[in-house]
């Protein structure tokens, strides 16, 4: 791995004439490999980003028929006094913070009991199920969970009744509907954490753990100080993810609950769908969308900050 | 106790693990074989004589076809292009180290950051702006774009982890720096290439917000198919839903099955190479 | 010859189909210039609708319509479009050819407005969910229809009741600008099992238990208030044999908790606004309207657990399985309300009366039901097309056509025919109710208001809130800060408003 570090070595470039050479000359190679990405990241991000910003201190609404109408700050100022606007991103922060926050432990202990299951009969079929809720489309999985949820024709009340206690209202009870959402994101996402636990296991050297286990290290040691320890930057990986999709969460109370009952699982993208695409009223919708992405790039930041202290500690050592 | 048995009470557990969360996906399954009422029945049928007539009826929808094809189209030519841009540009911030390269993967991550309510939003003003709505190539790019930044992010990865001599063989030997990225690097960070196309591939498959805003009927998906027509009469069409579904997630799956040792390996992101 | 290739019962968006020549014509500038066309044109070609001299006549015409999704009556209409190919090819002398696309009813507009937004003709004839008709004609994607209307005397139709001019035709409220054609009216109706109700001994049960006599005809339906009603669903609640007493719509979703709320508002003699100053505050956050939520709620007693998550597929689900006596239900979903099994073992019933203070029955209920609206960014050919289409569809050939394919006309001939009330179970109910029924908010801005409303009503539901007054206070406010900003109300929201909090 160290050598990775040291890619910095000047290599002798050769000389060729032509166009080719003039790309493959170190200083020009770079610029032109990256320049793909760079396109699609100024068409599709920068622009967009700039566009959003713009219109975020407009007033306009694609419904009234009207041009839109420079508005300075106004758009920023009646989000942030809505109070509605607070609870909302509130109550999706408390939804981000248990969803990663179960998923990644749940995700930890799964992968740590399957670490070792080489031998398992069928191991292949058995984590290609354990994958699955991964790859059901959000739509079928929302509409379906639904179903399985209602308290009149769901198997899961039906279980519950049949084990003779009341039936749960999951989606249509304002005090269950918020966790009922939450355990269908963590049935769909555990996997993903199971995935980053199992490679970051992986990336845990057998020699260290042989070193620990001579050591007579205990269990809890052995997982602070040799798994935690390689396999950290895969798991915060993970975790930063995860993070950023469920800050995202729309599809599934979208087809779930759409927000309610009341605003038990109004989060804030719903929100921002719904300003946007029922509504209509761009100039309003755009100024959340500015709001969420600073937060988004708050947590990025973070995380990456994070990430890269563990790299260069690592490098330094 | 027996090493043998508590072997088998570990297995045991690791295969319940496994059923518990296979279990609602498998419940939908069930359900493409039975009746609507007896989707509905009370108490839910494990027993019953399954129906292929919901897949009859899903085979015979002449939209069907057309929007499966367009889930392909979409979602196969999108991860390839943007798996192949990426490779480059992860060569080249592993390789070259540009000043800005941390600066610039930090901008890249950004673009998965954006709720997709946001991002849809000034994408499809310029959709509009620009005509590009309902069309397959402009489609096609923008998913592209969405699958850039997680490749790229596990593509580097993966590069940091070829030794550069490599490269400096290949140099010391004549060959150009396009045989390079292509002969010597490639084939030692495959895993997670093919990690990158499943990743996005599943992303791609199932996406159904911005295929529903600036898509149209040229290249609807089947998410947007299964949510339209999803009610029936005013009710919900279960039979419906649920034979497309278990049509729509088999290749996903079949995916997972044959490349996961390549989708373990690829989430070490590059730090392990070998067996998982 | 059409294309149109979908079946009635299973909806398919033709998708498969050739796109339309007309498709290409997306970009913002032809869009733009096809408008300016469009409006010039309009008048001229609108006389030249007469027959034979039609300057279509030889052409071939492709025309697409976007509806809503597994909804019948958007179905018929797309369903019958063969027969106005062929009556084109008749008349006019030119072909035509269809294709549909659809969207679900919350997300139709979405479609639709999307695409309009584009100024592209993509879907030439659009079904619109009537509360849209401010927010599509507001910024002119739709066209209005007076002239075409004047110099159409076909078109001038007589309707079955008043509300459908004001529900389906006219933004804004009180004028007389015309937007829209009703594609089908639709009403809410109440669909009692017929054979639970008239099982041995519950008339002489239901009689000893509340001293008067259970109430079997569609005239002793019309005559209850809701305290008989509430009793009837009491009566037949019997979670002990499989089945509730009642299912009606609280979902967050869309409208569904909203239209009946309010229906109960207006039949207690409330209203939402006045749709004249904009005026919400004083008008909404009352007692009375406080009490209509409190008496919707009431009814949740007698329903299945998890009704409060119920909007029309939960009712359908819940009634076709057997799981509830009475079902809270628009007529238009009365094919799958009522399978085969229930085969004359379902009538469809008015709901329940209020009583006013001299006695008599009042109800003003939500009317549902959508209008057909005209692309305005159609080019001449297409709006030509449209227009005829309009005209075919009012024929009485047609409307009977459709009625007897299970679709609800509006118009007076068609609904005074007698055999009317026999043609399917709800249409008795559909004719009363329609006179009985009028609509709320065309106002553009009106999904916002919509969204605040129905996380304060399916807040108190929900039990989330407990004073109802305060939820409409707080939706009062609301709605008067988004009206006034638009300039639609003339005053701003009180100083009650600040700090107020759901």
């Amino acid at each position: 791995m160290s050598l990775a570090v040291s890619s910095r070595r000047p290599f002798a470039s050769r000389h060729r004439s032509g166009l080719i050479a003039f790309f493959g000359r170190r200083e020009v190679l770079p610029a032109v490999l990256i320049c793909p990405v760079l396109l699609f990241f100024i068409v599709w991000d920068t622009i967009p980003t700039l566009w959003l910003l713009g219109l975020s201190f407009y007033r306009f609404s694609l419904t009234s028929g009207r041009p839109p109408i420079f508005s300075g700050l106004y758009n920023y100022t009646s989000i942030l006094n809505d109070a509605e606007t607070w609870f909302d991103l509130s109550r999706t922060f408390i939804f981000v913070l248990l969803a990663v926050g179960i998923e990644t432990v749940a995700g930890m202990l799964l992968g740590l009991l399957f670490w070792r299951s080489d031998r398992l009969p069928g191991r292949r079929v058995a984590l290609t199920l354990l994958f699955a809720p991964m790859v059901v489309t959000p739509v079928a999985a929302g509409t379906f969970w639904r179903l399985i949820y209602d308290p009149t024709f769901g198997i899961l009340d039906w279980f519950i009744r049949s084990l003779g206690f009341a039936p749960v209202r999951f989606l249509s009870d304002a005090n269950v509907a918020f966790s009922a959402v939450l355990a269908v994101d963590v049935w769909m996402w555990t996997p993903f954490m199971v995935l980053m636990a199992l490679a970051a296991l992986a990336s845990v050297p057998k020699a260290e753990l042989e070193a620990a286990e001579i050591d007579r290290l205990t269990w809890l040691q052995r997982f602070r100080l040799v798994i935690l320890y390689h396999g950290k930057f895969i798991l915060m990986l993970g975790i930063l993810l995860r993070t950023i999709d469920a800050f995202k969460t729309m599809d599934l109370i979208f087809d779930m609950t759409y927000g309610g009952p009341g605003t038990a699982t109004e989060l804030v993208a719903m929100t921002l769908f719904r300003r946007a695409f029922e509504d209509f009223n761009m100039g309003s919708s755009s100024a959340l969308a500015v709001i969420l992405l600073l937060i988004s790039i708050a947590f990025t930041v973070t995380f990456l900050y994070v990430l890269y202290l563990r790299e260069r500690k690592a490098a330094l050592a | 106790m027996s090493g043998r048995l508590s072997q088998g009470l570990y297995h045991a557990v690791l295969w319940l693990v496994a059923l518990v969360f296979f279990a609602p996906v498998f419940w939908i399954v069930l359900s493409s074989f039975k009746t609507a009422s007896q989707i509905l029945a009370v108490p839910p049928l494990l027993v019953f004589r399954p129906t292929l007539a919901n897949y009859a009826r899903l085979f015979a929808q002449p939209a069907f076809e057309h929007h499966f094809f367009n889930s392909v189209v979409l979602s196969v030519l999108a991860v390839l292009i943007a798996v192949a841009v990426s490779f480059l540009a992860a060569f080249a911030f592993s390789r070259f180290r540009p000043g800005a390269t941390n600066f610039l993967m930090f901008l890249l991550l950004s673009i998965r950051m954006l709720p997709g309510s946001a991002a849809i939003l000034p994408v499809y003003l310029m959709y509009v702006a620009f005509g590009w709505k309902d069309s397959y190539i402009w489609m096609t790019l923008f998913y592209a774009m969405f699958s850039i930044p997680f490749s790229v992010w596990i593509l580097k990865g993966f590069i940091d982890g070829v030794s550069p001599r490599f490269d400096e063989t290949g140099i010391v030997n004549g060959a150009s720096w396009l045989s390079i990225i292509a002969r010597l690097t490639f084939p030692q960070v495959l895993p997670g290439v093919v990690a990158a196309l499943i990743f996005n591939f599943i992303f791609v498959w199932n996406e159904f917000l911005f295929n529903y805003i600036i898509g149209g009927i040229n290249t609807a998906n089947i998410p947007v198919l299964l949510a339209t027509n999803l009610s029936h009469g005013g009710g919900i069409d279960w039979t419906f839903l649920s034979s497309l579904t278990t049509v729509y997630i088999l290749p996903p799956i079949i995916a997972v099955y044959f490349f996961q040792r390549f989708l373990l390996v690829g989430m070490t992101f590059g730090t392990v190479r070998g067996e998982v | 010859m059409s294309k149109v290739t979908k079946s009635l019962r299973h909806p398919v968006p033709t998708e498969a189909l050739p796109a339309p020549a007309g498709l290409a014509r997306r970009r913002l500038l032809q869009g733009s210039a096809a408008l300016g066309a469009a409006a010039l044109a309009c008048p001229r070609y609108a006389f030249s609708a007469s027959e034979k001299t039609s300057p279509l006549a030889g052409k071939s015409i492709h025309m697409q319509i976007l509806g809503i999704a597994g909804w019948l009556p958007s179905q018929l209409g797309v369903g019958m479009s063969p027969d106005f190919a062929r009556y084109a090819k008749d008349k006019y002398g030119y072909e035509v050819s269809f294709s549909f696309a659809d969207a679900p009813f919350g997300t139709l507009f979405q479609k639709a407005a999307t695409s309009l937004a584009t100024r592209s003709q993509e879907y030439n004839i659009i079904i619109s969910d009537s509360q849209w008709l401010g927010a599509l004609a507001t910024p002119h994607w739709i066209i209005q229809l007076n002239d075409i209307i004047a110099k159409n005397p076909s078109l001038n139709i007589e309707w079955w009741s008043p509300s459908i001019r004001s529900s389906y035709q006219v933004f804004p409220d009180g004028t007389n600008k015309l937007w829209g054609f009703p594609q089908v009216g639709d009403i809410i109706g109440i669909f009692v099992r017929k054979d639970i109700l008239e099982g041995p001994g519950e008339a002489d049960a239901f009689k000893a238990k509340y001293g008067r006599p259970l109430p079997v005809t569609w005239e002793d339906f019309e005559k209850m208030d809701f305290d008989q009603w509430l009793d009837l669903i009491a009566f037949f609640n019997r979670p002990e044999k499989g089945y509730y007493g009642f299912a009606a719509q609280y979902s967050r979703d869309y409208d569904a908790a909203s239209c009946p709320t309010m229906s109960f508002m207006r039949s207690l003699g409330g209203d939402i606004w006045d749709p004249r100053t904009g005026q919400v505050q004083g008008i909404y956050d009352t007692a009375s309207n406080a009490h209509a939520m409190e008496l919707y709620k009431s009814w949740l007693k007698y329903q299945p657990p998890g009704a409060t998550n119920y909007f029309i597929a939960e009712v359908i689900d819940a009634f076709t399985q057997g799981k509830i006596f009475a079902g809270w239900q628009w007529v238009a979903t009365g094919r799958t309300m009522i399978p085969d099994k229930f085969k004359d073992k379902v009538m469809v019933v008015p709901p329940p009366g209020f009583k006013k203070p001299d006695g008599t029955l009042y109800r003003n209920y939500i009317i549902g039901g959508q209008p057909w609206v005209i692309n305005a960014f159609n080019d001449p050919e297409h709006m030509q097309v449209a227009i005829d289409f309009m005209k075919w569809w009012y024929l009485p050939e047609t409307s009977h056509e459709y009625l007897m394919k299970g679709g609800m006309p509006c118009d007076k001939a068609t609904c005074a025919r007698p055999d009317f009330d026999g043609i399917n179970p709800w249409n008795r109910t559909y004719k009363y109710m329609l006179l009985k029924s009028s609509d709320f908010w065309h106002d553009p801005k009106y999904s916002e208001m919509l969204s605040d409303q129905q996380d304060a009503f399916t807040g108190f539901y929900t039990g989330q809130i407990k004073d109802p007054l305060h939820a409409l206070q707080w939706t009062a406010c609301q709605q008067q800060r988004i009206l006034y900003d638009e300039g639609t109300a003339a005053k701003a929201p009180t100083a009650v408003c600040r700090g107020i909090r759901l």
